[in-house]
């Protein structure tokens, strides 16, 4: 393997930053394997985005507007990345792990024949050997699965794992040719975007999860919303919140739910069994507040304030929002 | 209409779980071994789908797993699926998810399938890669985060849930699907369904069976283990009781400050 292609993930051209962390990274990987960054970016929007990308470090950038990959699920995206890494022969595809690149890395893989590695939090290369670091059994353990005997190795990439690095642009775009001769059986009758503009909770740098301790589905906009939005970061919930309903499954981080790795985690009124903890114990810094100091959270927090978080998160929002003031 | 649920035996994900730093394998003491808790909302969704479609509609469920842990799958037959297929065979240790996704397709096709319903994720190896790589493999439409499904004339019409919203998406049967939580929280075995249980086929499939191309097992692996070791260590951090909501502030507000958090 000597040249590393990254899956460009967006909506009508606009993307999130693994894209950028995956571009980067793509690079110092081409580089240390001797060869070419390339990324692909498909459907709608595609060569916005790519004038966007040709300020990251890659070598070339492979687009198509072809709406037939809006309009077909999956299948003719496939075909493009098939085209794409067989011409560019031995080579790693980084894919973001988010639920559209988990289908990519699965269906590629499977076509490609490829060794496939999943939700990779580092990757190294030592003798031309590519190993890819992922924690597995809800992050109790940490792996280190190389590819072999494998032309193409897929890659799942979990967000926040890498530092997006913009410069030492000069991409050269080039237009794919059309993978023909394919009928396509899933169609997209009508796509929703319910959450446009924010953050996903994969790759915000600052999570901010209620729990059972909040009592209902208000405090998780009136109490968090506003810390949240003072740290520029986005609002999570345990599975118990979750399940009251107070908030959408899509929001439940640890078991069943997402896994964040966060520079930034704060947990308001989460006790931190384990099912929570699986989603979340990589956070860079957790900070907790909880009116019990001898909740199991207490044992893997950076910070348990003991009290009442009525009390204390809009003190704390008002505190972030005047330092803020004072700084602009 | 024949419906096959796919799923994985796990260590139980509500245990805290470490790593032997002597054997680097997992501790497997005092771990039970579940159902995959995706794979029971894969199941709840297969056994509506048979109740709104009537009774010539089976729900078999399917695991790759080693011989040790297939009566786990009793709990499944006890929720009411039909019956269940084990592929098991030492051969198949050391399957990477390559070599998984190519066993697990020809089992699924060996048996015939209308429908294949999977959960969306393992909690222990988090890839959730392996439905795609069936639905390749299979030749058939594959569609995922499913959370409301009908089946009408042949065809598939799923809402599903995107990381940004939702779609509506339409296909032909034969199909893979995974599901989300949205389907509806998996049922519990009722005592006669226990009882059932235990009268239920289980068929097993070695894979010599499958007339599989090339090596299985670690041979057929396209990815190694080079390395397993226990993450870094997370220690007790402080514990500071606020006395009142300003003090609890202030703690917090000099603490991310001091970690240029803020």
């Amino acid at each position: 393997m000597r040249n590393v292609i990254t899956f460009v993930e967006h909506k009508a051209g606009k993307t999130r930053k693994v894209t950028f962390e995956l571009a980067t990274e793509a690079r110092r990987l081409a580089d240390a394997l001797g060869g070419k960054a390339q990324a692909v970016v498909l459907g709608e929007g595609a060569s916005a985005l790519a004038e966007q990308l040709k300020g990251y470090p890659l070598d070339l950038i492979g687009v198509s507007d072809d709406p037939e990959v809006d309009r077909f699920l999956l299948d003719p995206a496939i075909d493009y990345l098939e085209a794409v890494a067989k011409g560019a022969g031995p080579s790693v595809v980084l894919v973001p792990n988010t639920l559209q690149g988990r289908d990519v890395a699965g269906r590629l893989a499977a076509r490609l024949g490829a060794g496939l590695t999943s939700d990779v939090t580092d990757i190294k290369v030592e003798g031309g050997r590519v190993g890819c670091v992922s924690p597995k059994l809800g992050g109790s353990t940490i792996t280190t699965c190389a590819f072999k005997d494998a032309e193409y190795g897929v890659v799942t990439v979990r967000p926040n794992s890498f530092t997006a690095q913009a410069g030492g642009g000069g991409a050269e775009v080039v237009s794919l040719e059309k993978p023909g001769g394919k009928a396509y059986l899933m169609v997209v009758e009508s796509d929703v975007e319910e959450s446009s503009g924010e953050l996903g909770l994969e790759e915000a740098p600052v999570v901010i999860s209620g729990g059972r301790g909040l009592g209902g589905p208000e405090p998780f906009s009136t109490l968090l919303g506003p810390l949240a939005q003072a740290l520029g970061g986005t609002v999570g919930a345990s599975r118990a919140a979750a399940d009251a309903g107070w908030v959408p499954y899509s929001l439940q981080i640890g078991q069943t739910g997402k896994t964040v790795s966060p520079p930034l985690y704060i947990a308001v009124g989460i006790s931190g069994a384990i099912q929570h903890k699986v989603g979340m114990r990589s956070a860079g810094t957790i900070v907790a507040v909880n009116k019990d100091g001898a909740a199991p959270i207490a044992d893997f927090a950076d910070l348990l304030v003991v009290g009442d978080a009525f009390q204390i998160i809009p003190e704390l929002t008002k505190l972030i929002r005047e330092a803020q003031a004072v700084h602009a | 209409m024949k419906i096959l649920v796919t799923v994985k035996l796990v260590p139980d994900t509500n245990a805290e779980k470490r790593i032997d730093p002597s054997t680097k394998r997992l501790v497997r003491t005092g771990v039970e071994t579940v159902l995959n808790p995706f794979d029971e909302y894969a199941i709840e969704a297969a056994l509506q789908l048979k109740e709104k479609l009537g009774p010539d509609t089976t729900v078999t469920v399917f695991s790759m797993t080693p011989d040790s842990s297939r009566e786990v799958l009793r709990k499944a037959l006890a929720m009411g699926v039909d019956d269940a297929l084990v592929l098991s065979d030492p051969a198949l240790e050391g399957s990477d998810v390559a070599v998984t996704g190519r066993a697990m397709a020809a089992a699924l096709k060996k048996h015939g399938f209308d429908l294949v319903i999977c959960g969306g994720l393992a909690e222990d190896g988090n890839t959730g890669a392996v439905p795609g790589a069936l639905a390749e493999h299979l030749g058939v439409p594959g569609l995922t985060n499913a959370a409301k499904i009908e089946i009408a004339d042949g065809k598939l019409r799923v809402e599903r849930e995107t990381d940004s919203g939702h779609q509506v998406v339409t296909a032909p049967l034969p199909a893979v699907l995974t599901v989300t939580m949205a389907v509806g929280e998996p049922r519990y075995p009722s005592l006669k369904g226990i009882m059932g249980a235990k009268k239920k086929s289980v068929a097993l499939l070695a894979a010599a069976d499958l007339g599989l191309d090339g090596p299985v097992g670690a041979a057929g692996a396209k990815t190694e283990l080079l390395d397993i070791a226990a993450p870094p260590v997370r220690g007790k951090g402080q514990v500071v009781v606020a006395e009142d909501g300003p003090a609890g502030a202030k703690l917090i507000f000099d603490f991310l400050k001091a970690k240029k958090l803020i």
